[in-house]
């Protein structure tokens, strides 16, 4: 016996509220395509990705304070949102946890990753680093981003 | 693989500046990560930070290459004296077995691999056979570790004008200084030793070099002081040394300060000496320093013989000066009141 599909109608619907930010988040959607069609030239080769993961961030964010902060949005179109790919879960699951607030992206604390099994430079505290040092690192170019900066 | 240079190394062979300060240093390993710059094998990389605020360092050449000219694998330079291949070489007089031609390199550095200590053992590096060419390695040697060579590079877009970085560039933004004929060095030739303008400065340098031994102004100075008069080397060793070069007045050997005062009846005759001495003075097996002895304070001098009165008789082992009695400390009179100008030396009681 086939199974019975629930109405696709209400799947495919947007969640009420969605006009709210559909603008926003258009934008945000335009600009990380301009951020993946930009040139390479002039950069380096590590550089080359830090645009996209700087819209990456800021549109996470956006729904991130909308919905944990502000509570301003539901339940069911932060769901909404995460699944069209507009924020991204996993980076959120992290701002939420204590002392990682500001995390830049989820490479910097990927510590499997690193030769000497530690987290990226960004996640030093600067006044841990030394005096006058000045740290963009190489994941996504974020110049620190340790909570208690 | 038999061609690999170095297979399961556990630590590279490196000197003391390029390891760093730091004794807790970390290193990545990376078996057969890069060929080696002289035998053109694959050999196990260590990549570590030799300090805060220094560049990451690797090694350059595999274990083999460096074990067969004693030097360090990242920075090509002497593991004993820190110097230059050249350098050194020409201070001992070594003759390079390595072939210098690529292919020749490749398949000598596989042949010896297995025998390397045969082959490094053959060649003494140290200079313990050739003590005065020791001598000259370690006049122009340094003292310590040089840890300001493993500083960031400068940045070389900044020397254009042309770094966007500012002050994230992690190289230095400085005007590079010295001479420029130096930053024209190949890590191949300086293995060999050939071509090396570090070496060639170095070594001129020491050719050069205002020595201890040059004839001082003062023509009645006819003494030279001898330093590092250790376990052979006696008096005697040393009058048959220095007699060679002419007439002996004294030789006086302070065995505490391991030293010793030799004194000759004419100035040519220590001229002599001081001029043999300049490519190195070995008796009995040790190797000397030779220098010329400090002007004797002449006639009577109230200030020399009072300053000897003080300090009494326990330093007088190490000058050949001879303190004045007490008791004699008010001027001299007449020449033969004034205890330094006699003849009479600090040998007949050393």
């Amino acid at each position: 016996m086939p199974k019975v599909q629930p109405s696709r109608r209400s799947k495919l619907e947007p969640p009420e509220g969605w006009s709210d930010l559909e603008p926003t988040l258009l934008e945000f959607k335009q600009k990380m395509r301009d951020a993946e069609n930009e040139s390479a030239a002039g950069k380096r080769r590590v550089e080359t990705t830090w645009s996209v993961m700087r819209v990456h961030h800021q549109r996470s964010r956006y729904i991130y304070d909308l919905f944990y902060k502000r509570k301003a949005i539901s339940r069911k179109l932060y769901d909404y949102c995460v699944k069209n790919g507009h924020a991204d879960a996993n980076l959120i699951a992290k701002w939420r946890k204590q002392g990682f607030e500001k995390l830049c992206c989820l490479q910097c604390i990927q510590a499997r990753d690193t030769a000497h099994g530690t987290a990226c430079i960004c996640r030093v505290p600067k006044a841990k680093l030394e005096e006058g040092r000045v740290v963009e690192c190489v994941h996504c170019g974020c110049r620190g981003c340790a909570s208690t900066d | 693989m038999a061609a690999d240079a170095g297979d399961g190394v556990e630590f590279p062979i490196l000197c003391e500046t390029c390891l760093g300060d730091n004794p807790y240093v970390r290193m990545t390993r990376e078996a057969n990560g890069r060929e080696c710059k002289v035998c053109t094998r694959p050999f196990t990389v260590f990549r570590w930070l030799p300090g805060r605020g220094m560049r990451y360092k690797k090694t350059e050449i595999c274990p083999t290459c460096a074990k067969l000219k004693n030097v360090c694998q990242t920075c090509i330079l002497d593991l004993e004296h820190g110097l230059p291949v050249q350098a050194r070489d020409a201070a001992l007089g070594i003759e390079s077995s390595v072939p210098q031609q690529a292919g020749n390199r490749r398949d000598y550095a596989a042949r010896t691999a297995g025998s390397l200590e045969v082959v490094s053992g053959e060649t003494d590096f140290s200079g313990r056979a050739d003590p005065a060419g020791r001598e000259m390695l370690k006049r122009m040697a340094r003292k310590g570790p040089y840890y300001k060579r493993n500083r960031a590079h400068v940045c070389s877009f900044f020397v254009r004008g042309l770094c966007t970085r500012g002050s994230e560039c992690p190289y230095r933004h400085e005007m590079p200084e010295g001479d420029p004929e130096l930053s024209k060095q190949n890590l191949v030739d300086r293995y060999h030793g050939n071509n090396d303008p570090v070496a060639r400065r170095m070594l001129a340098r020491a050719s050069k070099r205002p020595s201890a031994l040059a004839p001082p102004e003062d023509k009645s100075i006819t003494t030279l002081f001898v330093m590092g008069v250790e376990g052979a080397a006696g008096q005697r060793e040393l009058h048959d040394h220095f007699g060679a070069y002419g007439e002996l007045k004294s030789v006086s050997v302070a065995s505490k300060g391991a030293c010793a005062f030799v004194n000759f009846t004419t100035r040519a005759a220590a001229e002599a000496a001081a001029h043999a001495a300049q490519a190195g003075c070995v008796v009995a097996g040790q190797a000397l320093r030779v220098a010329w002895g400090k002007p004797r304070p002449k006639g009577p001098s109230a200030e020399a013989s009072s300053a000897g009165a003080g300090s009494g008789s326990g330093t007088s082992g190490r000058t050949a000066r001879i303190p004045a009695p007490p008791g004699a400390a008010g001027a001299a009179l007449y020449p033969s009141q004034d205890p330094t100008a006699h003849g009479a030396s600090a040998g007949s009681r050393a």
